[in-house]
């Protein structure tokens, strides 16, 4: 029943924290100011307290409470606020119990040490748990600990009544310590399993901290059990021997005492009857009989004896004549005869008969030889009771021990039970001297307690000393208490504080060290590691420094290796990309440039171009993924492969179709490879182009502004196999420019991390009206340095221009006079090239000829002749919007026919195909487009 | 194009220097029509011709029509490039060519 109250008692601290608990978690509440919730908490588990104290359970004639657990758990689950003002709750409220009906004796303990516990639980918290929950475990602790003081709090407030003290600690110590720490240890364990949360410490330094704190639990629990288990063995030995000394000391006082009172009154006796036979005239029988018959002289026995040591007369005649020195009872008193004055001897048998109990004296005589008197066993008896009990009566032996003297026929003479007269029986003592030594401990019952007795005989009686034993061992249990408490107080201030300085000196300045290694590892070598607190820190703080330095070295050294193959490649790398600027000099109908600056390392990016003939351009701009030595022999792969395609097909689409296919096959680097590739015709104005998922290039058509040819990108190169790309088309006319870029452009970022972006490249590409190809890239890059300023660079910067030319060309309206503007322009061009005499004849007669059927049959409102020269071969190119005609599929004429017959009309295309190397025609855009070719040697 | 005429009685020799093409062509067909009457022999004095164009031809070839009904026409010292054109439209064999 008492165990159950308890249980009650002390699940109330737990009912008031979970309720809390779920109040802040499930409620509004949570969220509360911290101040105002602290506030609430600490006074509702302040009420808890103050319940537990008022509904204590009365047992063992103390009163067993709760208390401390509920400060406690305020200070160790909700703070170290709520913790305080639950303990001052708590305490304040046991101090003015007093009032209404609470004890006064542990008035002060109790109510300090509840304080104590709200401080504990608070300060613990804050500085032990790093102002978390501590887990279960930790809980129980706490709560033993605090008891553990709240105990030895009653002792030192109470010095003055030990024994009154202790009864209180002992009776109460074990419930309420169990009560308390399991009543705090269920209200984590409930919150823990509530939050879901592991209670544990921080978890990153969980298992240093943990594996100390079990080795130094288990030592400390070992330390402890084994001195606890010293101390009682020690303690108990201490108090059994204290013990037995008080015992033998009492008893050997009263022997004293007894013994000595025996000894004065005889030999009181014996000088008196020496002074009578000393005045006497004459020693005989009668005169003895005489001093016996006196009063006051109520001894047994008187014999004078001689200088010869012989019995001469005596109140009991057969004595006469015996010699004193034939016993040893009797030749003990010889020295009397040797100069000694007096003796008294002991109650003891006599040597006469070895039977016979006696007490003698003896005193010498003035006229030689010595008087002994005797006493017999009744006459001593007599003699000496009345200081037996005088001597014992009032002796204490200890705090309850006392004494009982009997006969040696177990009648009792002093007992303070005042059983005298009685059978030693009575007490529970039983003494057979054949069989019980003197002075050895005994235990038995005796008035109804159990005691440890000893005794010892003299002079016909047993001495017999009593202690309880409950005496006996309370100084014992009363050390092993006070100890116990204190190596708990001590165990677990040397926990805490060993703790608390592992972590403090070696797991703050471990993850000190392991973030700066992080940061290390991290790639950041210039940090260093700084941990000076004491030797072993210092020691590994320079360790790992001099290693980052040795490896900083390394790495210098192997980057500026590594920097210098790269710087290799990355020569190898754009040697393989066309680099002479202007690449076709003779050809002025286009101007093209392109750049590429690689970041750091070897770049993925390449851009290319070249003619597939006479009037056919192609190029292109790609980024291959990733950097490095692989990206730049995917690169040069590619390239490659777009460049041997690209001589083959004619159909863009089907070009890169191809390459990726053949990009794709041993792709083990998983690479790829974005690419925008056109292909410019210089006599029908077309561009066709295809995209490989690269961004798409801007365009400037018309005179208008930069825009971007849009058009749906395929798939990058590399990746699948069986990709169909699309071709697209548009028209690009002379005076037309397109700008192919890598993302490195628009994604050059600057040190606030902004990119450089389309915005700025058109802006700076509409400024550019009019500007060579190379000028622009030249415009364009300085702007993004511009922009970049001293932000590094991770991607590579490539870009390529080309620009179609207005070309060698005149345009006119098909009109009779326009012919000779014709004319005369094809020649002028034929003669800026120095083209023979002949092959301008021939070439004035073909313009003339095709000319003049432009004007006569096309109906065309304009009409545009281009005239280049490259190496040695003349191209004219007649471009008009008429309606379609291919003068090449007119039959020819009838050579052989008469002048009659002649039919002049197919003449003039005849001569042509004569005396060009190629009439070409060809339907675009609306219009004819006739090209005629001639080389410069003769047929 | 310049054109030189001299009529000596019934033969007419027309000298055309420069170039004998679609511009100048309806030049030299304009002069003929007006000469063309009472010669019998028209002589085409091509020495300071640089080269003819079909829209040339096609006046001689007229010219040729016209002479083969009343005379006769002959081309004279035509040059290389002018022979070759000749050569190629098969006129050498139409023409009369000194």
């Amino acid at each position: 029943m008492v165990y159950l109250r308890l249980a009650l008692a002390a699940l109330c601290p737990v009912v008031a924290t979970v309720c809390l608990y779920l109040l802040d978690r499930r409620t509004s509440f949570g969220g509360w100011q911290e101040k105002r919730k602290q506030l609430l908490y600490g006074l509702v588990l302040g009420l808890a307290s103050v319940f537990c104290s008022e509904f204590g359970v009365p047992a063992y004639g103390v009163i067993i409470n709760v208390r401390d657990a509920a400060p406690l758990c305020a200070g160790l689950i909700f703070g170290a606020p709520a913790g305080v003002m639950a303990g001052i709750i708590g305490g304040a409220e046991r101090w003015f119990a007093v009032l209404w009906g609470a004890g006064t004796y542990t008035r002060l303990a109790c109510s300090v040490s509840t304080v104590l516990a709200g401080l504990l639980g608070a300060a613990l918290r804050k500085w032990m748990f790093d102002n978390k929950k501590p887990a279960w475990y930790y809980g129980f602790a706490v709560g033993l600990v605090t008891e553990v003081l709240h105990m030895l709090m009653i002792f030192f407030t109470n010095m003055g009544d030990v024994q009154q003290a202790f009864t209180f600690v002992k009776g109460c110590s074990v419930p309420m310590i169990l009560a308390n720490s399991v009543s705090v240890m269920l209200s984590l364990l409930a919150v823990s399993v509530m939050g879901k949360e592991k209670l544990h410490l921080q978890k990153e330094y969980k298992k240093l901290s943990q594996s100390f704190s079990r080795w130094l639990l288990f030592v400390v629990l070992t330390a402890f059990g084994i001195t606890s288990v010293f101390i009682y063995i020690l303690q108990t030995s201490f108090s059994i021997s204290d013990h037995e000394a008080l015992l033998t000391l009492n008893i050997e006082d009263v022997k004293a005492d007894i013994e000595e009172a025996s000894d004065e009154n005889l030999l009181k006796l014996t000088r008196g009857v020496a002074a009578d036979i000393d005045a006497a005239e004459t020693v005989d029988n009668a005169l003895l009989f005489e001093i016996g018959a006196q009063p006051g002289n109520d001894f047994s026995e008187i014999n004078v004896i001689d200088e010869n040591g012989v019995i001469i007369c005596s109140t009991t005649p057969e004595y006469i004549g015996f010699d004193m020195s034939s016993g040893q009872q009797s030749g003990d008193f010889l020295v009397l005869l040797d100069g000694e004055r007096e003796l008294v001897q002991s109650y003891q048998p006599l040597s006469k008969d070895g039977i016979t109990y006696m007490k003698y004296a003896g005193v010498s005589l003035a006229g030689g030889g010595f008087v002994q008197v005797g006493y017999n066993a009744e006459r001593f008896r007599q003699d000496i009771d009345e200081q037996v009990v005088g001597a014992t009566r009032n002796r204490h032996v200890g705090e309850n021990g006392y004494m009982i003297i009997s006969t040696d026929n177990w009648n009792i003479v002093s007992d303070p039970h005042d059983n005298e007269g009685q059978n030693l029986e009575v007490t529970g003592i039983w003494i057979d001297t054949e069989t019980m030594q003197e002075n050895v401990r005994y235990k038995s019952d005796i008035y109804g307690e159990t005691c440890y007795w000893m005794y010892a005989a003299t002079e016909g009686y047993y001495i017999v000393a009593v202690e309880p034993v409950r005496e006996v061992l309370l100084s014992r249990d009363l050390s092993v208490y006070v100890t116990l408490f204190m190596e708990i107080l001590v165990f677990a201030a040397l926990f805490a504080v060993v703790y608390f300085l592992i972590k403090k000196l070696v797991v703050e300045n471990i993850h000190k060290i392991n973030r700066t290694l992080g940061e290390i590892t991290g790639g950041n070598l210039n940090v260093s590691v700084n941990v000076r607190t004491n030797e072993e820190f210092v020691s590994l703080s320079d360790d790992i420094n001099s290693t980052v330095m040795t490896l900083k070295g390394y790495i210098a050294e192997a980057a500026a290796r590594i920097d210098k193959e790269l710087e290799v490649a990355k020569i190898i790398q754009s040697s393989t990309l066309p680099g002479i600027f202007p690449p076709y000099p003779d050809r002025s109908d286009f101007d093209i440039f392109a750049t590429m600056d690689t970041a750091k390392e070897v770049g993925g990016d390449f851009y290319d171009f070249y003619l597939l003939d006479e009037n056919r351009l192609a190029f292109l701009i790609a980024d291959v993924s990733g950097k490095g030595i692989t990206a730049a022999m995917f690169m040069m792969k590619a390239k490659t492969l777009i460049k041997s395609y690209a001589e083959k097909e004619t159909d863009v689409a089907q070009i890169l179709a191809k390459t990726n296919a053949a990009l794709c096959e041993g792709n083990e680097a998983e690479m790829f490879v974005t690419c925008w590739m056109g292909i410019l015709n210089f006599t029908t104005h077309t561009l066709t182009f295809a995209n490989a998922g690269h961004n798409p290039p801007l365009v400037r058509r018309g005179g208008g502004a930069f825009e971007y040819l849009s058009f749906r990108p395929g798939f990058v190169l590399g990746e699948l196999e069986q990709i169909r790309y699309r071709t697209g088309e548009v028209p690009l006319h002379p005076g037309d420019e397109i700008y192919l870029y890598t993302d490195g452009v628009t994604e050059a970022t600057n040190s606030a991390t902004e990119l450089y972006g389309n915005e700025r490249l058109l802006k700076v590409l509409n400024h550019a009206r009019g500007e060579s190809a190379e000028e622009i890239c030249r415009m364009v890059k300085a702007d993004v340095d511009r922009f970049v300023g001293e932000a590094p660079q991770f991607d590579d910067i490539t870009m390529l221009h080309l620009r179609f030319l207005q070309k060698n060309m005149i345009t006119v309206a098909p009109t009779m006079e326009s012919i000779t503007q014709v004319a005369a322009f094809v020649e002028e061009t034929l003669e800026n090239f120095h083209a023979p005499r002949k092959v301008m004849i021939k070439i004035n007669i073909a313009v003339d000829e095709i000319f003049s059927n432009i004007v006569r049959y096309s109906g065309a409102s304009k009409a545009s002749v281009e005239c280049s020269v490259q190496e040695k071969e003349v191209a004219i190119i007649f471009s008009d919007d008429g309606r379609p005609y291919d003068p090449t599929e007119k039959p020819d004429p009838n050579t052989a026919a008469s002048a009659d017959e002649r039919d002049a009309g197919g003449m003039g295309i005849f001569i042509v195909k004569n005396f060009m190397d190629s009439v070409e025609y060809a339907y675009h855009d609306e219009r004819n487009i006739l090209t005629l070719k001639k080389r410069f040697e003769e047929k | 194009m310049t054109i030189t005429k001299t009529l000596n009685t019934d033969e007419l020799t027309i000298k055309v220097a420069g170039r004998l093409e679609t511009v100048t062509a309806p030049k030299l067909e304009e002069e003929l029509k007006n000469s063309l009457q009472g010669v019998k022999t028209l002589i085409m004095d091509f020495a300071e011709l640089e080269y003819i164009s079909s829209a040339g031809l096609r006046v001689l070839f007229s010219a040729q029509k016209i002479m083969n009904r009343q005379g006769s026409m002959i081309v004279r010292n035509a040059n290389e490039d002018v022979m070759e054109v000749f050569e190629v439209t098969g006129s050498v064999d139409v023409l009369t060519i000194e």
